[in-house]
């Protein structure tokens, strides 16, 4: 809103200011999306290589002959459709799961007060800062004994209550003014009641962020699938592309392929949510 | 007020203090308690074991070695007898240490002023779903892809050396081969893979700017420049916490990029915190030094972080 | 402390056990390896066992090739029960060796003279934990096509390293783009030819006879012989795929390779003729000397069918095993004339005498031998190694550290 308003200005001022600033904008926006895309043209290119073409000198963008036949290869080569199914189950639980959760739990350390609040809000960031790889065996351990080795559950209880989302929606929470709550505590509105009416719709922008964030995350995992997940039917999409990875050789080619083919539905999800943070929502919620 | 009154407000206070920490554990109950069990606890354990002498199997071979752990990761004898040089020049720690905090040194402020450029530019633009989508499209693709393609644009004769070379630099030679160099490959493609996720994050927060402060300003005649400085850039400062608190817990704790990309070379050029006790862990099987490795990471990070919240809670009084 | 963290994994290690159900009534052996559906040799015996064991199913459990050590380890600390884990590093079986998840072996009466002392690198304090059903010994492969091409002798079985220097020179055309050879990033297939003499290992805390071999990698880079470290490093260029490209006169690569041309033949992802030869030797080391590794497979402590289990790995290890895992051109552990034999028969193998005559080497020594405290060796040696690779230290430099820095560890 702020180019918006100030657009305007200088259009009303200075429509050759207005002019040169539009284009540099548009020239640096078009540098940043080259310098974005340009891996993901050499991704596609290789996706339609041979391997042995992948990394040879001169490189070629365009391949000599186009292989479409590797974005078939790869769902021959392994399950992948059944990948597919499980990953999209685990992202969507865990996003449900992860959203709820956390949303809930942030109100309480945003906008309430009590006992041991900063001290469980320090044992939720502590945890972020201890590396996975410290305290998987452990849990590994853990997860054996009460039965989810190897279940696609296990992947969902290890992500759905994830610090991060705490973190994130009490800092999204915090913005939101103080006065608010206070307002509504004396109109007679519950706790419970604040949460739902007031600041779930005002947060319509944070819960899409972290609807991305969660579900973009556990799309992507593969250190977590790859301990957790053990039979073929259980694996996910990311564990099945280093598959094209083995011990004597590397299918690059097909590695491309088929992450090319995981981006579709993470992409789309972004698609769907990113125009929530175009519809402005603070106006109304400052009037209250 | 006499002194029954007071205690009697004493008591109501008292009483609501306590219907509020219930209904405020009420809320926490769903997350917390899947917290504590599946990470919680664990982490726990893992804090209890840097203390032991552990090279997996059977429990019983548990055995409590106090400190020794530290010892042997701080180098404490060879630095006692050759000076602290030694722990930063040789020790695997010392080294892990300094290259992991000169990378999120880069990476932090470089990720962030990318992020929020990218956030002002998209903000209110024709096309702009288009563009953001593009942004984020780096941290929606797989990990093995990107550091394959990266691996690749970054060689010797590859197109990022080719364009350097058009500028009229000379620097001939493949980046992660290169020990000075290759730790920037793993910042560049942080940045790369990184700025569109923050991006997203900024997008978010700049919705929450209400418009009357920007209409005020322009009222007051503020140019744009000012605008930013005095309306925009306060009013993201809790995005840009979290942001900074989330970016160095995750630029700490860097692995994939590394592993796959240098997998900590050349040397020990690029050897990270996570790969030192990636390493101890899983390939020296020492799970008790590999512990002690993550507890330094954890003190110097909630240390950063308490820093950080400090800081927070003095922009929030301003 | 202590008590407490011992109390809590006493508890959560006892719940595994109750809640893993026991599965006995079918006869299902489960294997934990690698590649599964890919690698010829597992197919291969699997469907020998299963055809001449009625009643028994191979289940392979497949994991990820790089992340073996990681996955299996976490399987076995967490208490899995599946039977039989494969051993892709002889280290792994060290360790979990000494945590107690290796089944010692009865092998009483099995007779393991066909593994010509191999097995001992799986054996601790005397008692077998584990059986080889794969020894990989590295060789030199040629692409006959080019050296016809060019009129040049082809490589024999007695090359010494000086000699194979100037053929790489010689075949080394850069108009055309050929290289004389070709080097992968490991370390292996640099300098590990240091240890074909029977003498060395890279566990002896002494690193100059490695200089040789860096040095003359050097010369053949420097003079454009084979590509440069760097950018293969940095692409992960595969050297099946660079091989594979038909511009590598040579190549030292290990034995697993002849299956992967053979398959590349078969499938036309290239078409020249190729050959092998045994890997040249120093001066005064016997002709035929090489290096290589071991592939087993040990019985997991918590298996609840040791006896099939042991079935299973000694008819792996054994001459039925062996000629399974030959029939794909892959080298079994067991050496002997009917299996040489079986592996020069496959078809695709080089049909010439020089070829099967590298098939039977005069001594393999272990590319990494049993020591204590060989894993942190191993990395000391790796970073320097790619230092001197990549150029930023002289290899008289990474020596040196390497010297210095393993002599720390044992302080």
């Amino acid at each position: 809103m702020e180019t918006a308003v100030h657009s305007r200005e200088i259009r009303k001022d200075n429509p050759t200011l207005h002019k040169i600033l539009r284009s540099i904008i548009w020239i640096l926006l078009i540098l940043l999306t080259a310098f974005t895309l340009i891996p993901f043209v050499w991704m596609i290119s290789s996706s339609l290589k041979l391997d042995r073409e992948v990394f040879a000198f001169p490189m070629r963008w365009i391949p000599e002959t186009f292989h479409w036949e590797n974005y078939s290869l790869i769902w021959q080569k392994v399950p992948l459709v059944t990948y597919f199914k499980n990953t999209a189950f685990i992202a969507i639980v865990v996003t449900l799961l992860q959203t709820l959760t956390s949303s809930f739990a942030a109100y309480a350390f945003a906008k309430l007060n009590f006992r041991g609040r900063d001290v469980l809000f320090l044992c939720y960031i502590g945890t972020i800062a201890v590396p996975w790889q410290a305290y998987m065996l452990p849990q590994f351990i853990m997860m054996r004994s009460i039965g989810l080795y190897d279940t696609l559950w296990a992947m969902v209880v290890l992500q759905a209550f994830s610090a991060f989302g705490v973190f994130l929606m009490r800092q999204f929470y915090r913005s939101i003014p103080t006065e608010l709550c206070e307002a509504a505590r004396l109109d007679g509105l519950s706790e419970y009641g604040i949460w739902a009416r007031i600041m779930l719709p005002l947060s319509k922008a944070a819960i899409a962020t972290l609807v991305i964030f969660t579900f973009v995350n556990t799309w992507n995992d593969y250190m977590g699938p790859m301990i957790y997940l053990t039979r073929d039917i259980n694996k996910t999409v990311q564990v099945g592309l280093r598959r094209f990875i083995q011990e004597n050789s590397s299918d690059y080619h097909l590695i491309m392929a088929a992450s090319l083919c995981s981006l579709l539905p993470v992409s789309v999800v972004f698609l769907c949510l990113q125009r929530y943070f175009i519809e402005g929502i603070a106006t109304s919620g400052l009037k209250g | 007020m006499s002194q029954s009154e007071v205690r009697k407000v004493r008591y109501r206070m008292g009483k609501l203090e306590r219907k509020n920490t219930l209904v405020a554990y009420s809320f926490l109950a769903p997350n917390f308690i899947g917290f504590a069990v599946f990470t919680l606890v664990p982490v726990i354990c893992a804090i209890a074991l840097s203390l032991f002498e552990w090279n997996g199997g059977d429990i019983s071979k548990l055995k409590f070695v106090g400190l020794d752990n530290y010892a042997t990761i701080f180098a404490t004898k060879k630095v006692a007898e050759k000076g602290l040089a030694y722990f930063f020049n040789r020790a695997d720690l010392g080294i892990a240490l300094k290259n992991t905090v000169y990378y999120t040194v880069v990476t932090v402020p470089l990720t962030i002023i990318c992020a929020l450029a990218l956030a002002l530019l998209l903000n209110k633009i024709r096309g702009a779903v288009f563009f953001r989508t593009v942004f984020f499209f780096p941290y929606v693709s797989s990990m093995v892809a990107i550091c394959v393609c990266w691996s690749f644009m970054l060689m010797k004769d590859g197109p990022v050396n080719q364009i350097i070379m058009a500028l009229g630099i000379n620097f001939n030679k493949g980046w992660t081969a290169d020990s000075t160099m290759a730790i920037w490959s793993i910042i560049l493609v942080s940045v790369w893979r990184n700025m569109g996720y923050y991006m997203v994050l900024y997008l978010a927060a700049l919705q929450g700017i209400p418009r009357e402060l920007m209409e005020a300003a322009t009222v007051d005649g503020a140019n744009k420049w000012q605008q930013f400085w005095h309306v925009t850039l306060p009013q993201l400062k809790p995005t840009t916490f979290f942001v900074s608190v989330m970016m160095v817990i995750s630029c700490f704790k860097i692995y994939d990029v590394v592993a796959i990309m240098t997998d900590g070379g050349p040397g020990r050029a690029t050897k990270m915190l996570v790969t030192y006790i990636y390493d101890e862990a899983f390939i020296k099987v020492r799970y008790g030094q590999a512990s002690a490795i993550s507890m330094v990471l954890l003190v110097i990070v909630l240390l950063v972080t308490i820093i950080q919240f400090g800081s927070e809670k003095k922009f929030s009084n301003d | 402390m202590k008590k407490m963290l011992s109390v809590l994994l006493a508890v959560m290690l006892m719940m595994s056990l109750l809640a893993v159900p026991a599965l006995a009534e079918d006869q299902v052996l489960t294997v934990v390896t690698w590649d599964a559906t890919t690698t010829p040799y597992l197919i291969a015996q699997k469907d020998a066992f299963e055809a001449s064991h009625p009643g028994v199913t191979i289940e392979y459990v497949d994991v990820a090739s790089q992340d073996y050590a990681v996955k299996a380890t976490t399987m076995l600390e967490g208490g899995d029960t599946s039977d039989i884990f494969m051993i892709k590093e002889i280290d792994n079986l060290i360790n979990w060796q000494a945590q107690g998840f290796a089944a010692p072996l009865d092998t009483n009466g099995y007779d393991m003279s066909g593994f010509v002392g191999t097995e001992v690198n799986y054996a601790v304090d005397g008692v077998q934990y584990a059986i080889p059903f794969r020894s990989d010994f590295w060789v030199l492969f040629y692409n006959k096509d080019l050296f016809d091409a060019a009129g040049v002798e082809l490589p024999t079985n007695d090359m010494t390293w000086d000699q194979y220097a100037e053929l790489a020179k010689k075949m080394t055309d850069k108009d055309k783009g050929i290289y004389g050879t070709h080097y992968h990033t490991w370390l292996s297939a640099v300098v590990n030819w240091a240890v074909c003499d029977g003498v060395n290992t890279l566990a002896d805390k002494n690193y100059d006879d490695l200089l040789y071999f860096y040095k003359l990698y050097q010369d053949l880079e420097d003079s454009g012989a084979c590509m440069s470290y760097a950018d293969l490093k940095a692409a992960g260029l595969h050297y099946s795929a660079a091989f594979a490209n038909g511009n590598i006169a040579m190549l030292p690569m290990g034995y697993w390779y002849v299956s992967t041309l053979i398959g590349y033949n078969q499938d036309g992802t290239c078409n020249f003729n190729w050959g092998i030869t045994a890997v040249p030797h120093a001066e005064g080391v016997a002709a035929g000397s090489s290096f290589g590794n071991l592939t087993g497979a040990m019985i997991n402590a918590k298996s609840e069918k040791k006896d099939l289990a042991w079935e299973y790995i000694s008819w792996l290890g054994g001459v039925e095993g062996a000629k399974a895992t030959a029939s794909v051109g892959a080298r079994p552990a067991w050496v002997s004339e009917e299996v040489a034999a079986s592996m020069s028969s496959v078809e695709g193998f080089p049909a010439d005498e020089t070829s099967k005559g590298a098939l039977l080497p005069a001594a393999v020594a272990m590319e990494w031998p049993v020591a204590e405290k060989v894993a942190d060796i191993k990395t000391i040696v790796n970073e320097e190694h790619s230092m001197i690779m990549a150029r930023e230290i002289t290899p008289e430099e990474g020596i040196e550290e390497m010297n210095e820095r393993v002599a720390e560890l044992f302080e």
